[in-house]
């Protein structure tokens, strides 16, 4: 598990007694509200530019959002994230050069390829735990790295791995017919990825998500009550695999044209850093952490900053959350928010001389 | 198949290449021995250590002192790192510990891209005089700075088996690896010993810097992941045994290099840590076992 100091936190947000009062019906209005806007203001207000980049955020939230079950729900870290969704956008480009399918069908079978692929991959995490779980997921996702560099991503040539060498016209990679636009694009995205997060949603607040948390809290703790860890940590590796995996798909749509180098090494250890600055714990640090990846570097580009200051940040960030916040962002901005909430009606009380300022109590 | 002619100056570089994994591994061990830290910055301040030399040797300063800068950063950096970051994190797990060093290579790696961008392809190269004068093995040319990088992994590996298992200090942090409160509570400064530890690996991490950024290339990115395939070897020899890390690191070395003249593997010599170390762990670990230990997470 990646920490036992942090699962408070967690569990505050993971009740599965939640009762479904105003609370959720608020939540659930919001929730739609964004969506809306997402969906019908966003690519009217934003340029081309931009929304390619807010399509790039929902791809990438979704494989935010698998890496987010591994560590925040099951409390495994794997860093070959990025390979796999290497593995689905690979699988899904060759299924849409060699088909004529219909591209949510293609989506479904990069999904359920890529499950396949991950779950594989995720076989050592029923011997390895913690660490060695995380540098053999390194190591896996580096092998990957290496094969990839070799066969490259499909280009409409021919045989089993589709790449033409010599070609001179490289077709694009073909998007849905409903959404060949970039605007429409991002909206299809961005229900696809409003779907995968259902998907865990649905886990989440199951049985899976129930085992999930025991086995996260303790090992032991959990088979003793007769849950079949092997099974649930499978699941869970099955399941992160499948969201990257479509999303992987959406990825291949998006740009056209896949590269090889555009899938290294690090990009595994970046997104485990967003991811815990995002907060693994909850599915909101998802969205946070696909902004601070895509978005954020689309800004300081457009600022003409250079993107090397992102990764220091990346970096500081992945040391402040895990000495002070390890819930990450999602979790620490509202509380934090709160607390200036509070410290700035004290302030303001403690303006006005009549009322007595509240005696004791800290601010937490 | 490749006759044997071909093989032989494989085995020579391949020997080389492997000192310098055993150089990062029994320095990646050892800290993790005696502070539990996993410390993945490894490659990334050796890296910036070359460039940093690099800079010097490029603006005039003697080489003897660019390469002194280089290892004394690379002490410099982690014992501060140990310094600041050691303390808040050292109830936390194993895990934790290494995805913080992991907060610091990004950190390096982005000052690394800034301050020294790949403007139109400049290429950078440290070239130590050792590179020059060689000697013939058969008809194979060996030059000193790979027999140095062989030479230097096997020092390192009997300098610090020595050294654990003979002086206070290297007792100290055997004692540590097995109960760090138990040995505080034997009135061992853990503290200082934990900086000794953190100061030695850094040490090393500028040594590994040089010599990779004259074998391997000078490249912040390569030489900053290379710390991935070093980790092999240690990882083969499950974070424990200097000995076996050694062993491990000559023979993933030797096999990168030696798939090199065989054309139908060649593409994928860079995966043999990789598929070694995977290998290993899951035939090491192929007994499950249940722990309540943290340490064991």
């Amino acid at each position: 598990m990646l920490d036992t100091a942090s699962s408070t936190a967690a569990a505050r947000q993971h009740s599965p007694l939640h009762r479904p009062g105003t609370r959720t019906l608020v939540r659930t209005g919001v929730i739609a509200l964004l969506l809306l806007f997402a969906l019908l203001a966003l690519p009217q207000l934003l340029s081309l530019y931009y929304i390619d980049t807010m399509t790039q955020v929902a791809v990438y939230c979704v494989v935010a959002l698998g890496l987010g079950v591994l560590v925040g729900r099951v409390g495994l870290v794997s860093l070959g994230q990025a390979a796999v969704l290497a593995i689905g956008a690979w699988v899904a480009a060759r299924l849409l050069f060699a088909t004529t399918q219909p591209y949510p069908l293609v989506l479904l079978e990069a999904g359920v390829i890529t499950m396949a692929a991950g779950t594989l991959i995720g076989l050592p995490a029923l011997r390895l735990r913690g660490l060695y779980l995380a540098l053999i997921t390194l190591m896996l996702a580096g092998a990957i790295t290496v094969v990839l560099a070799t066969t490259n991503f499909p280009n409409g040539g021919h045989g089993f791995l589709g790449y033409n060498g010599s070609s001179v016209h490289i077709p694009a990679i073909r998007r849905p017919g409903i959404a060949a636009s970039d605007p429409a694009y991002f909206r299809y995205s961005v229900v696809v990825a409003a779907l995968m997060f259902l998907l865990v949603f649905a886990h989440i607040r199951t049985r899976p998500g129930r085992a999930w948390a025991a086995i996260r809290q303790s090992e032991p703790a959990a088979l003793a009550a007769g849950i079949n860890t092997t099974l649930y940590k499978l699941w869970a590796f099955a399941l992160a695999s499948f969201v990257t995996g479509v999303a992987g798909g959406v990825l291949a749509g998006a740009v056209h044209y896949l590269y090889s180098i555009d899938f290294p090494t690090q990009d595994s250890i970046t997104l485990l850093a967003v991811v815990l600055m995002g907060g693994a714990y909850s599915l909101w640090g998802a969205i946070v952490a696909a902004l601070l990846l895509q978005l954020l570097p689309a800004l300081l580009n457009n600022w003409g900053v250079s993107a090397d200051w992102l990764t220091i940040l990346f970096g500081l960030g992945v040391l402040q959350v895990l000495t002070t916040a390890p819930a990450g962002l999602a979790d620490q901005v509202p509380r934090d928010l709160a607390r200036l909430g509070r410290l700035l009606r004290r302030r303001v009380r403690r303006g006005r001389p009549r009322r007595p300022a509240r005696s004791g109590g800290g601010t937490g | 198949m490749p006759s044997w002619q071909d093989f032989q100056p494989f085995i020579v570089s391949g020997l080389a290449l492997g000192g310098v994994y055993a150089l990062s591994g029994v320095g990646t061990v050892v800290l993790y021995q005696a502070t539990g830290v996993l410390y993945l910055a490894f490659g990334a301040v050796g890296a910036m250590g070359a460039l940093i030399a690099w800079s010097l040797i490029h603006a005039g300063t003697p080489e003897w002192v660019a390469w002194l800068v280089c290892v004394a950063f690379g002490g410099a950096v982690t014992l501060a790192y140990g310094m600041v970051f050691g303390p808040p994190l050292a109830r936390r797990g194993p895990l934790v510990k290494a995805v913080a060093t992991l907060g610091l290579t990004l950190v390096l790696f982005g000052a690394m891209d800034l301050l020294w961008t790949a403007n139109g392809g400049e290429s950078r190269a440290i070239t130590l005089p050792t590179d020059n004068g060689g000697f013939m093995v058969g008809q194979v040319q060996v030059n000193w700075t790979q027999v140095i990088a062989l030479c230097a992994g096997i020092a390192l590996v009997v300098v610090t088996g020595v050294f654990l298992r003979y002086t206070k200090l290297g007792t100290a942090m055997r004692a540590m690896a097995n109960d760090r409160e138990i040995t505080a509570t034997l009135g061992v400064p853990v503290r200082r010993v934990e900086a000794a530890a953190w100061l030695g690996c850094g040490l090393i991490a500028g040594l590994a810097g040089l010599l990779l950024a004259d074998l391997v290339a000078l490249d912040a990115t390569t030489l900053t992941f290379l710390v991935i395939s070093s980790l092999a070897a240690a990882l083969i020899a499950r974070l424990r045994s200097i000995a076996l890390t050694f062993v491990a690191a000559i023979a993933v070395g030797l096999i990168h290099d030696l798939l090199t003249p065989i054309q139908s593997l060649s593409n994928y010599r860079d995966m043999t840590p990789f598929v070694l170390a995977a290998a290993a762990l899951l035939v090491l670990s192929r007994h499950r076992v249940i722990s309540l230990s943290r340490e064991d997470a």
